[in-house]
């Protein structure tokens, strides 16, 4: 009895198959088609590249006009990309070397950071000195300055080394130009922006001025930032910070970001105070486009693979 | 209420539901941060073994942040569904966990059920899921919304279309507009993160959207992500508004830091019903992530994924169009890498579609994050298949003022052709129109601009 179910199924099973072709379930071979080069693409180089591509980059650095192969990249799109994204990872993974501050005559100090990755993973441990950083920068650093002037490797030590040099002297220059004193140059590893609270802190500065890698973007491992506070000390906020970012050759050029800094510096040396407090208006001219706040100048994008 | 479970002989004791709630999670470089991780894999499993024997009704007595101390605390305490509670608080964890998963616990159930619910119980359940548990029970919940379009049908994926630009030149967010619009982003909103947070620029994007999608005809809505206070001042100037934005927090103090608490966004929200360019029911849009209540130090001792929980216990008093998580943009310090990005996105989304918002996911990187291109382009399929309202895109999904990573534009129409999804039917009406898509099927004029006038 309970056999007759089972030989109604066997049976259904192998009309089934009979159905579906006994032997082979895929249909003959098509015959091969003719394989014709694909259309050229479009991109961004300026010898083969849309007019959609061009009117736009005069507008935006957004990839527009690079056109699809079915809804996905040409290959040219994706080895530009690949290599943009490999130049951004490649900056956060560089490490600043022990020796380089040293190299560049600065005091040389560090964070509570031991690690790489504990930079990434504990902002808190970034923004503070280690104590034999601390008890070092408070018994040789230059004391009660009005400006303290901070080189650090932040989230693109690739920045750092590049263009960091130059920013600090040029920075350093405008404000010795305005009669400000400034203070011991020095420059800090694994360090975050507060840790500026605490260095300038330990030199009695009026103000600190960090100046750091900034987090990458696709392709641009080279900018700097710099934040500035009127006051450093342990425990103030982002509200009582003023910023510049994009400091590079293709955002604001170093020497005009030195020469807008230490506007603002000024700024805050005069009104005693910085961040949401501070007034830019009085230097609006001196400062450009920074008095507006949130400015980031525009960037020109630059084609990685060449050929 | 026990707060201890045995493994192996070792007995696992527990001071308190916050504490059970933050080591049931799986490793997030957040909750490493903020010293709340289980110590090792086994005390892990222990504090997931007691979750699972809490009943929702321990849950709605102990919010992780005291009623007293916290105005969303109260939020949620005060408007809770009594009715919808009253059918589902005697469940533990455990059983609410099965009880999701059932086939014959329905769309319809669930959103039923979803306005009794605590987030500390959306994020109890969410902790004792896995990955696929979580696409499963988020692919089953149905919440369809209506602003210009309608968002969230059966069978659809929509996108948000995000053309920011470094220094808010209107040509160049157009470009980027444009070009989106071309391969079929943009159901969900064109929405534009300001450089310049000011009511001018805002309206001047905005009438600038508007008319792009008036000439052309195109079934969708603009916004601008400027503060909701700096919303508030550009309605004024009598600009087309088409949904409200705001980022928040999951407490109280977390909100103060971003600038907003209860009070003003019933204002925000009793003004923009008044003054909206829109047509529907829903005009709201909220972004959230995990991990931004520890970056302004207004956790109280709980874990990221509940506090993210209360995030969309606070938005769903105001009825949005579009609720989305920026899941890796905050950085490696909250969620470290791949795996962890992954699985967030995923919690996100199943909390706040069990609590019946149209949740959308900005699946992304920061470029010092350790996730890889490919895993992002993996979890944008996952969450295409677990139903996720919308994603989001831009050219080469690369943020030119926000430098991350996130969805391209080329990314939506393929996502829709693997899990075989459509965009808004109004919108796709339009697509089809001019030959751009049709259903999950692209068009012969997909990334034509020329189609635009």
């Amino acid at each position: 009895m309970s056999l007759r179910p089972l030989s109604r199924t066997r049976d259904l099973v192998a009309q089934l198959r009979r159905q579906l072709g006994e032997d082979d379930p895929m249909p003959p071979r098509a015959p091969l088609p003719p394989v014709e080069l694909p259309p050229q693409r479009v991109f961004p180089s300026p010898s083969r590249r849309s007019r959609l591509a061009d009117l736009a980059a005069a507008h935006t650095t957004a990839l527009v006009g690079i056109g699809s192969v079915g809804t996905r990249y040409a290959t040219d799109v994706v080895l530009q990309f690949q290599a943009e994204l490999a130049v951004a990872h490649g900056a956060v993974a560089t490490e600043l070397p022990e020796e380089w501050a040293v190299a560049q005559g600065y005091v040389s100090l560090g964070s509570r950071v031991t690690s790489h990755r504990e930079f990434l993973l504990r902002p808190d441990l970034g923004r503070r000195l280690a104590p034999e950083s601390a008890e070092r920068w408070a018994a040789t650093c230059r004391k009660e300055v009005d400006v303290q002037p901070i080189l650090a490797d932040g989230l693109s030590a690739v920045a750092t080394q590049g263009a960091g040099p130059a920013l600090m002297s040029a920075f350093i220059a405008e404000c010795e130009k305005r009669g400000f004193s400034t203070g011991t140059p020095v420059c800090a590893r694994h360090a975050r922006v507060w840790l500026e609270d605490e260095i300038g802190e330990l030199a009695r500065a009026k103000v600190a001025v960090i100046l750091l890698g900034e987090r990458p973007g696709l392709g641009t491992g080279d900018g700097l930032s710099a934040y500035l506070v009127y006051g450093p000390k342990v425990g103030n906020t982002d509200g009582q910070r003023n910023m510049m970012s994009n400091i590079h050759n293709r955002g604001t050029p170093p020497v005009d970001a030195a020469r807008r800094l230490a506007v603002m510096a000024q700024l805050m040396l005069e009104q005693k105070t910085s961040g949401v407090h501070l007034d830019l208006s009085p230097r609006a001219a001196e400062l450009g486009e920074a008095a507006r706040g949130g400015y980031r100048a525009p960037q020109v994008r630059t084609r990685l693979v060449e050929g | 209420m026990k707060l201890q479970a045995t493994i192996r002989g070792v007995t696992y004791t527990f001071s308190s539901v916050r504490e059970v709630l933050a080591k049931a999670n799986p490793p997030k470089s957040g909750d490493d941060l903020a010293g709340l991780s289980a110590r090792e894999p086994v005390e892990r499993v222990a504090a997931r073994a007691t979750l699972a024997q809490l009943t929702l009704a321990d849950l709605r007595a102990n919010p992780v942040v005291p009623y007293e101390l916290d105005e969303l605390t109260r939020l949620v305490e005060d408007n809770l569904d009594e009715g919808a509670y009253a059918a589902v608080k005697h469940l533990t964890v455990g059983q609410f966990r099965e009880w999701l998963l059932e086939p014959k616990t329905t769309g319809a159930v669930l959103r039923s059920v979803a306005p009794g619910l605590t987030p500390e119980m959306a994020a109890a359940a969410c902790k004792l899921m896995s990955n696929l548990d979580l696409m499963v029970v988020g692919a089953k919940c149905e919440v369809v919304v209506r602003c210009n379009n309608t968002l969230g049908l059966a069978g659809t994926l929509s996108s948000r279309l995000q053309p920011n630009h470094p220094t808010d030149d209107v040509e160049g967010i157009l470009y980027s507009a444009r070009e989106g619009l071309s391969y079929g982003c943009g159901d969900a909103v064109i929405g534009i993160n300001p450089a310049t947070d000011t009511p001018e620029s805002t309206a001047e994007i905005l009438r600038a959207i508007h008319t792009l999608r008036t000439r052309n005809g195109i079934p969708t809505q603009q916004c601008v992500l400027s503060h909701v206070t700096v919303q508030m001042k550009a309605l004024d100037l009598d600009c087309p508004m088409d949904l409200m934005f705001q980022s928040f927090s999951g407490t109280e103090a977390g909100n103060r830091a971003f600038g907003i608490n209860v009070s003003l966004m019933d204002e925000a929200y009793d003004k923009m019903r008044r003054l909206k360019n829109s047509a529907g029911p829903n005009f709201m849009y909220f972004e959230t992530g995990q991990g931004n209540a520890l970056s302004s130090d207004a956790h109280h001792g709980a874990d990221q994924v509940t506090l993210e929980a209360r995030c969309y216990g606070f938005a769903r008093r105001f009825k949005p169009f579009l609720v989305n998580t920026v899941v890796g943009f905050i950085g490696p310090e909250y969620l470290e890498d791949g795996p962890q990005i992954t699985r967030a996105g995923l919690e996100d989304h199943f909390m706040g579609k069990l609590m019946g918002l149209p949740m959308g996911c900005d699946a992304c990187f920061t470029y010092h994050a350790k996730m890889s291109q490919d895993e992002l382009e993996s979890l944008k399929v996952l969450l295409g298949a677990a139903g996720c309202t919308y994603l989001m895109s831009m050219p080469v999904g690369d943020d030119i003022m926000l430098n991350y990573q996130s969805t391209s534009f080329h990314d939506v129409p393929t996502v829709r052709s693997l899990v075989r999804k459509a965009p808004a039917p109004e919108f796709d009406a339009w697509l089809a129109s001019v030959g751009i898509s049709s259903g999950h099927t692209p068009g012969p004029r997909l990334g034509d601009v020329s189609v635009l006038r």
